[in-house]
């Protein structure tokens, strides 16, 4: 050790101190006022490791419970995928059209036309066979 | 040290005169240093008290990884602190050199003291951690937990101290020598 350090110890010891027996006891007296709360701050903070798991526990079943009841409870309204036409203009009133219509029949040419289509598809469908060896 | 954790054992687990053994191992050493912490005898003692009680009621919470005295200490800076932040607040720094309760001490012993010239010379923390090394032989790690201090500013600061009470020292003698 050197000069300083040593000095500075032995100064340290050298500071005259003395702790009263009034002091003593006044210490004494307050800790024993402490000790009697001291118990509980420990307990709390002291909790078997069952208590949080029992906790922990509640809480899981308790978030369960919660989203069967929302699930079970629940009604999905079903909604028209159209919804009605809400005309303000009364069907009565809607004068009704007579539309002068008559069905096509199918000419010469177009039906001629519709078996070289169908032609055309089986050649196509005949060509991709081979080329896929069928 | 292996007798103050059973003791620190038994008074975690209730027993009032474990702790009571603690503190009394530690009531005189703590009360010197308050000492040059606070203003008055009776700062220092309030502050005493007011550290074994907090050090009773959170005993659960001490970390055996710190060193007990370590984690006193702390507690016993904190106290200090806040007692001299009432007197400063309440009724105005009352510091007079004639009640410094340090200088009492001292002027008891009636020897020539190197730690009145550190108060004289040195900050507060830079007292504490200067005591904290050479009166309580702790290590770096230790002062800078109690300070709540960087171990590099614990460092740096231990060596300005060295330097200044070196010089103080110098001084004293070359001064005994001029007049002796």
């Amino acid at each position: 050790m050197d000069k300083l350090a040593e000095q500075l110890r032995d100064d340290a010891a050298r500071i005259d101190v003395r702790v009263s027996d009034e002091f003593d006891r006044r210490i004494a007296a307050s800790l024993e006022a402490v000790s009697h709360e001291v118990p509980k701050s420990q307990r709390i903070r002291q909790r078997p490791a069952a208590f949080w798991w029992a906790s922990s526990l509640t809480g899981v079943a308790a978030a369960l419970v919660l989203i069967s009841l929302i699930n079970t409870h629940s009604q999905v309204e079903d909604v028209p995928l159209v919804s009605p036409i809400t005309s303000p203009v009364s069907v009565a009133t809607i004068p009704s059209i007579d539309w002068k219509a008559e069905s096509a029949m199918l000419t010469q040419p177009l039906k001629r036309e519709l078996e070289d289509l169908q032609a055309d598809l089986k050649k196509a469908e005949e060509k991709v066979k081979k080329e896929i060896g069928l | 040290m292996t007798d103050e954790l059973h003791l620190i054992d038994a008074a975690k687990a209730g027993s009032a005169k474990a702790f009571a053994d603690l503190v009394k191992s530690y009531q005189v050493r703590l009360l010197r240093f308050l000492l040059t912490r606070c203003a008055s005898h009776a700062d220092a003692e309030d502050a005493l008290q007011d550290t074994f009680i907090a050090a009773f009621r959170y005993l659960h919470s001490y970390d055996p990884r710190w060193r007990f005295s370590t984690w006193l200490y702390r507690i016993a800076i904190r106290n200090a602190h806040k007692i001299r932040q009432e007197n400063v607040v309440e009724i105005g720094d009352l510091s007079d050199e004639e009640d410094d309760p340090l200088l009492h001490c001292i002027a008891a012993s009636e020897t020539e003291n190197l730690w009145v010239s550190a108060r004289r010379v040195l900050n507060d923390d830079v007292f504490a951690a200067t005591w904290l090394r050479y009166a309580e032989d702790m290590s770096i790690n230790d002062i800078s937990k109690a300070l709540d201090r960087s171990d590099s500013w614990t460092k740096v600061n231990l060596l300005r101290a060295r330097k200044a009470l070196d010089a103080e020292m110098n001084r004293e003698n070359n001064g005994k020598e001029a007049y002796g």
